[in-house]
């Protein structure tokens, strides 16, 4: 069975007005905020002829294609086709929706019938995401404080001091992205520094 | 397996003044690999099996690994005294060939592509034009287009209103004609050779001949390769790779007419390479 919620970003890395490439398992999205701030996650593919929606672009509560403009509204509809300016588009154009909730600063997807909420991290604030070439198996033999399958949880000690780690783990093609967290009183650059240190490891245990 | 039907079409492999100069071309053809040489003062075009047809026109190298069904299409109009041949060289697009060559086809794109140049918002409708597939030649042919234009030309000071004939008269190649900033009453003639090196990569050379002798050469170089570098950013990113010829995939309004009349072309005489058929 398939994690119905993945993360796929923190969520000071999309502000109001932005969209950004997600990835549910093998769906590629575009998730995007409005200027108001509100949130959704499409499939990466404009109705019209396929184009890439990440590549488009965030104007007021709506996002448009960059390859002929399409408009979309934060539900999904066509709202305007410029090259027929007078026409209303037809409800059947619209992108197809992923669920896509914004909780304890991660950004999460999942498939739009999904019922059960996204997992609570409370207490924790989010670092960064870093890619890693590696699979979960080397990370894990790299790291031994580390324990879980999606959500990696341990005490790590640096410093002199036990930091409460939290990694998200996001299934990609060539490896996985981790989007982690630490806990509330931890020092935001040394535990930047440990991920880098930790990536680093990882790679290194597949190069063996 | 390549269907025969698109095995003997005719497909462009390189420039003729390079092969001429004594360069070599090592390439590929369909996902097979070819050369393309200068034996005995002749271009030869080496398959793996033996060598192909050539045919040079257009200051290409053209050529059929099957087994010719017609003659290479003809442009008469290049043959014009007064038209300045440009050598844009080749582009690499990591696309299927045919969204290659209905991108070339499409003008509602331009505002939003080539942004100040060949459209800019607010002038972003798509007026009805013409479209037929013609029998005697059997090309796709869309006439009576019309676009605001910023700058439609490297040669165009001002903003005007462009009109422009399409034409698809082989596969993966597209010409179209387009209303003279400098000569009124002619028509500048640019075109697409597209060479299918797989179904998702191909090599593309833009070609032009226009009436413009003020412009520097490699002043229309440069603009003729910023345009199609933008075209190239669309291409690379289009869901899926191959052009899905049956309806339902994607959803066309009546700006993409032509689109719609280049698929069923290529879906009734079968060139499905570098095509999806059936909806994934
Ligand atoms: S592909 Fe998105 S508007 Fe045409
Ligand atoms: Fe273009």
């Amino acid at each position: 069975m398939t994690t119905r919620w993945i993360a796929t970003g923190l969520c000071h890395d999309l502000p109001n007005g932005v969209v950004m490439a997600g990835r549910w398992h093998d769906t590629e999205l575009a998730v995007w905020r409005s200027a108001s701030g509100k949130l959704a996650a499409w499939k990466d593919r404009c109705p019209h002829r396929g184009m890439r929606l990440s590549h488009g672009f965030v104007r007021g509560e709506t996002l448009s294609c960059i390859y002929h403009g399409w408009v979309y509204g934060t539900d999904g509809g066509c709202k305007h086709i410029p090259a027929h300016p007078s026409l209303v588009p037809p409800k059947a154009i619209r992108a197809e929706a992923f669920s896509c909730v914004a909780l304890d600063g991660v950004l999460w997807l999942a498939p739009a019938d999904v019922s059960e909420a996204p997992p609570r991290l409370g207490g924790l604030r989010p670092v960064r995401s870093l890619s890693l070439t590696c699979g979960l198996a080397a990370l894990m033999a790299a790291e031994s404080a580390l324990a879980g399958k999606d959500i990696l949880r341990g005490s790590v000690t640096f410093g002199g001091h036990a930091v409460e780690i939290c990694l998200l783990v996001q299934p990609k093609p060539d490896g996985i992205t981790l989007h982690a967290l630490c806990g509330a009183s931890a020092d935001l650059v040394a535990v930047s520094r440990w991920l880098e240190a930790l990536r680093f490891k990882a790679e290194e245990k597949v190069a063996e | 397996m390549i269907a025969p039907e698109v095995l003997n079409e005719w497909y462009p492999v390189a420039m003729a003044s390079q092969i001429r100069a004594g360069q070599r071309r090592q390439t590929q053809l369909l996902g097979q690999p070819i050369t393309v040489v200068l034996t005995d003062g002749a271009i030869a075009v080496q398959g793996p099996t033996g060598s192909f047809p050539v045919i040079e026109r257009f200051g290409h190298v053209w050529t059929c690994p099957g087994t010719p069904a017609h003659d290479l299409f003809t442009v008469p109009e290049v043959d014009q005294p007064g038209r300045r041949l440009v050598d844009v060289g080749v582009v690499r697009v990591k696309c299927s060939p045919l969204r290659a060559v209905e991108n070339f086809l499409d003008i509602a794109h331009f505002p939003f592509v080539h942004t100040d140049i060949l459209g800019a918002e607010p002038h972003t409708e798509v007026n009805r034009y013409e479209v037929q597939i013609r029998e005697d030649t059997d090309e796709v042919w869309a006439t009576k287009v019309t676009f605001y234009q910023p700058q439609a030309a490297k040669s165009a000071e001002v903003g005007i209103v462009t009109e422009y004939m399409y034409r698809v008269p082989a596969p993966t190649v597209s010409v179209l004609y387009k209303t003279c900033p400098v000569v009124p009453g002619e028509w500048d003639v640019i075109g697409i050779f597209v060479q299918p090196l797989t179904e998702e990569l191909c090599d593309v050379w833009p070609y032009m001949a226009l009436f413009d002798d003020v412009t520097p050469m490699a002043e229309l170089i440069a603009f003729q390769q910023m345009i199609f570098l933008q075209d190239r950013s669309i291409l690379e990113n289009q869901i899926p790779r191959l052009l899905p010829l049956d309806p339902g995939m994607e959803i066309p309004t009546q700006a993409d007419l032509t689109s719609i009349a280049y698929r069923r072309w290529l879906k009734k005489r079968g060139l499905t390479y570098g095509a999806q058929m059936v909806a994934a």
